[in-house]
């Protein structure tokens, strides 16, 4: 609460300071404070239920937190609704919805149409450079359900980026894709970040976390480091978050201590 | 002839309860359409089937407010706000008991909208004599004896209804797409589920009386599935339901005069002739389509066998037909169709009467003629009879994507020779200069660097950096030969074989037929 919007320095994209939310007795977050830089591929990781989702839904500014709140480039979430913008999962989507690509890159515009008026041939021309971001730019009269699944995961990229918000909030782009996907989906993310996104990215797979960021948020319900790969992913650490899933860092530890 | 035929359709429409029923079916049918394709979209099918139901309730509690109030009797509009009342009661029940208990939503439905219409039929008999309402219509519809009344409430509902997806089509089209998205977008989701409940009780309220409480289903969501099979885009699903909605009222009308049946029933079997007719014939999805595709495709079998007869004929310049033909296993009626197909997409091409592989074609011939020729190793290994081994393996070399390969490979022992004594092509899928592969892999004749030694060839000479060339698998192929480059020979068994690890810098090219 001591941000100073007017200290001249750019303030942090996203500042999450004592953030604690509970479902029930047992919190989801506990006294969670971050600071992420703008301009950073962030991974976030930790084991399931460790609240991964719920610090999303807070930056999204989707929930009420018992404490703490969440700023994004110095004001309170609430009033950046505009700024962050959320990719679902694959599998969260409808891809039998009669709906083509174009269509899809231009929904991305709809929180920047008034309602009484119809997409502008600006939106319109928005929606189709995102598309050529990603690569997707020729299959624009595609319906949606002809896709790849790499392909797929870049049309919502370029919902995301046809928004226009400064960061961008992934669910598990990597889950349950093969390694020519992975490399199209890290491709999309590399090209995000030069244009001078935030990505906070929910990853599941410590193996590749270490390569895939430039820094990682290690969670469970409380956070248990932020920074780079090389000082988040310490055996020691792992240890005490991922308590009985010894097999999931073993290899990792080793190769933690390589770099 | 022709004259029974202009008699036929135009008679009725000089009869003014046909003009009215049409008008009727029409006012009704749209609105029921275009909102029943955010009804399907949404998987809320069943939903309407429970607002059609809890009506009941509403009618009659309209009914009796207004006759026990003010003793006025069948007060159509103070029946009609009961019904939608009733409908979002039900739903707002619906949605607190799924919420608040562990039961899903579909059983809460089944709870919820039973007892309302139960509530309904009590309250019905109970007030029998103070109440004129004629179950069987609420149950059939009497689309064939609309008054004007019913019209006025039906264009008021086509309206409203109309006017409101039309209005907010985007943000019904983006929350139905992707309800979280939406609220980022900063959309009132909760408010447009309402909005569109609303519009939901309102279509069904209104097409109760055409079509009545069983069938109105079908004319929510039976034009809208029926142009989701036509559609890309979902303000052309509606625009084609609204169609169909409205086709199926004027076939509906006049079957249902041609035979003397009822009018809504008719309606709703017209509706859903019409969505089996295009389920068939629907030119992308279509059950027509679908079986045409299948017949047209060429099957994987004869594009491999062509592959193959290729490859043999190869060095000869390319396969004949002749050549080709007699290396089909199945039968060749579609032969030219896959020889055009396998050009267009780059496989093969003609030179004169004979056809060559191109570099592309080359490498997936190879690709099934290792994958064929491990299989025989493997089948024979497994003891298959001998006059069996080539059929089966033929059967099987259809398995021949680059994982089932390569265990198939390195169980085998990465074997020369199949049973016949012919050469198994080698791994030219990994084993390619530059690349780095485990030695098992290197072939007679192949050079390569060695860049990691595992803890089990820890005893051989071999050390990084060591130019190795192959030599000549011996031992029945169990023992790999290297010599380095002052010509000492290295042996090595599969698995320490596996543990060397290579770069490798040239391929001998001798394999194939």
């Amino acid at each position: 609460m001591t941000t100073d919007p007017g200290s001249g320095s750019r303030p942090p994209a996203i500042r999450v300071e004592n953030l604690t939310v509970s479902y029930g007795p047992r919190p989801a977050l506990l006294d969670v404070t971050l600071e992420i830089e703008p301009g950073l591929l962030i991974g976030v990781i930790g084991p399931n239920g460790s609240g991964k989702s719920t610090l999303m839904k807070a930056i999204l500014g989707f929930l009420k937190p018992d404490l703490g709140e969440v700023r994004v480039f110095g004001r309170p979430v609430e009033k950046m609704r505009r700024r962050v913008t959320y990719v679902p999962q694959r599998g969260a989507i409808d891809w039998d919805f009669p709906t083509t690509v174009a269509e899809v890159a231009l929904m991305g515009r709809y929180g920047h149409v008034p309602w009484w008026r119809e997409p502008t041939s600006r939106d319109r021309e928005i929606a189709r450079n995102a598309l050529e971001t990603v690569r997707m730019g020729e299959f624009a009269g595609r319906q949606i359900g002809e896709l790849s699944g790499g392909q797929q995961q870049r049309v919502i990229m370029a919902r995301a980026l046809a928004q226009e918000a400064e960061i961008l909030l992934l669910d598990e782009p990597f889950a349950g894709v093969d390694a020519a996907t992975e490399q199209a989906i890290l491709d999309v993310l590399e090209r995000a970040k030069e244009q001078g996104k935030t990505l906070v990215v929910v990853h599941h797979d410590l193996a590749t976390a270490a390569r895939t960021f430039d820094r990682l948020v290690l969670l469970k319900q409380r956070l248990f480091a932020y920074g780079t790969p090389r000082e988040v992913l310490e055996p020691e650490l792992l240890r005490q978050v991922y308590e009985g899933n010894l097999a999931a860092f073993s290899q990792l530890a080793g190769e933690g201590e390589e770099r | 002839m022709i004259e029974a035929l202009f008699e036929a359709v135009l008679g009725p429409l000089g009869e003014g309860f046909f003009q009215k029923a049409l008008l009727g079916g029409a006012l009704v049918a749209i609105p029921c359409s275009v909102v029943g394709c955010l009804v399907i979209l949404r998987r809320m099918a069943f939903l309407g089937d429970a607002l059609s139901h809890a009506m009941l309730a509403g009618v009659t509690g309209g009914y009796l407010f207004m006759r026990l109030a003010f003793g006025i009797a069948a007060h159509a509009a103070a029946m009609l706000i009961g019904s939608v009342l009733a409908a979002l009661m039900t739903v707002f029940m619906i949605n607190f008991i799924s919420r608040v208990s562990r039961l899903k939503e579909d059983t809460s439905i089944g709870i919820m909208y039973t007892g309302v219409f139960a509530f309904g039929g009590v309250l019905a008999s109970f007030f029998a004599e103070k109440i004129h309402i004629d179950l069987v219509h609420f149950v059939l519809g009497h689309v064939l004896a609309v008054d004007s009344t019913d019209l006025w409430v039906s264009g008021i509902v086509a309206g409203i209804v109309l006017s409101t997806i039309l209005l907010f089509y985007r943000q019904f089209q983006v929350t139905t797409f992707d309800p979280v998205m939406a609220t980022s977008l900063g959309i009132p989701v909760a408010a447009l589920n309402a909005l569109l409940t609303a519009d939901v009780s309102f279509v069904v309220v209104s097409g109760v009386g055409m079509v009545g409480v069983i069938l109105v289903v079908g004319l929510l969501i039976t034009p809208a599935a029926t142009a989701l099979l036509l559609s890309t885009r979902l303000s052309r699903m509606m625009l084609l339901a609204a169609v169909f909605g409205l086709t199926s009222v004027i076939g509906g009308l006049y079957f249902s005069l041609g035979l003397n049946v009822s009018g809504g029933s008719a309606i709703i079997l017209f509706c859903t002739v019409q969505f089996l007719v295009v389920f068939t014939v629907a030119p992308r999805h279509g059950l027509l389509a679908g079986w045409l595709r299948k017949r047209r495709m060429v099957p994987q079998q004869m594009i491999e066998d062509i592959l193959r007869a290729a490859l043999r004929a190869d060095s000869a310049g390319g396969a004949t037909r002749d050549d080709i033909v007699r290396y089909l296993h199945g039968p060749h009626s579609r032969l030219e169709g896959a020889l055009r197909r396998m050009q267009r997409e780059g496989v093969l091409t003609r030179e004169g009467d004979r056809h060559r592989l191109t570099e592309h074609g080359r490498f997936e011939a190879r690709r099934i003629l290792r994958a064929h020729r491990l299989w025989e190793t493997y089948l024979h290994r497994m003891g298959t009879p001998d006059d069996r081994v080539h059929e089966t393996a033929h059967q099987l070399e259809h398995v021949h994507d680059e994982e089932s390969v390569d265990y198939l490979d390195d169980r085998l022992g990465h074997p020369v020779l199949d049973p016949h004594g012919s050469p198994i092509p080698a791994d030219f899928v990994h084993a390619t200069p530059g690349r780095e592969v485990r030695s098992s892999l290197l072939r007679d004749g192949d050079r390569a660097v060695v860049v990691a030694i595992g803890p089990i060839a820890q005893e051989s000479p071999l050390r990084l950096g060591t130019v190795i060339t192959a030599g000549p698998r011996e031992d029945d192929g169990d023992t790999w030969t290297f010599r380095d480059a002052q010509g000492t020979e290295i042996r090595l068994d599969h698995e320490q074989a596996d543990e060397v690890r290579v770069e490798v810098l040239e391929v001998s090219r001798s394999d194939g037929d």
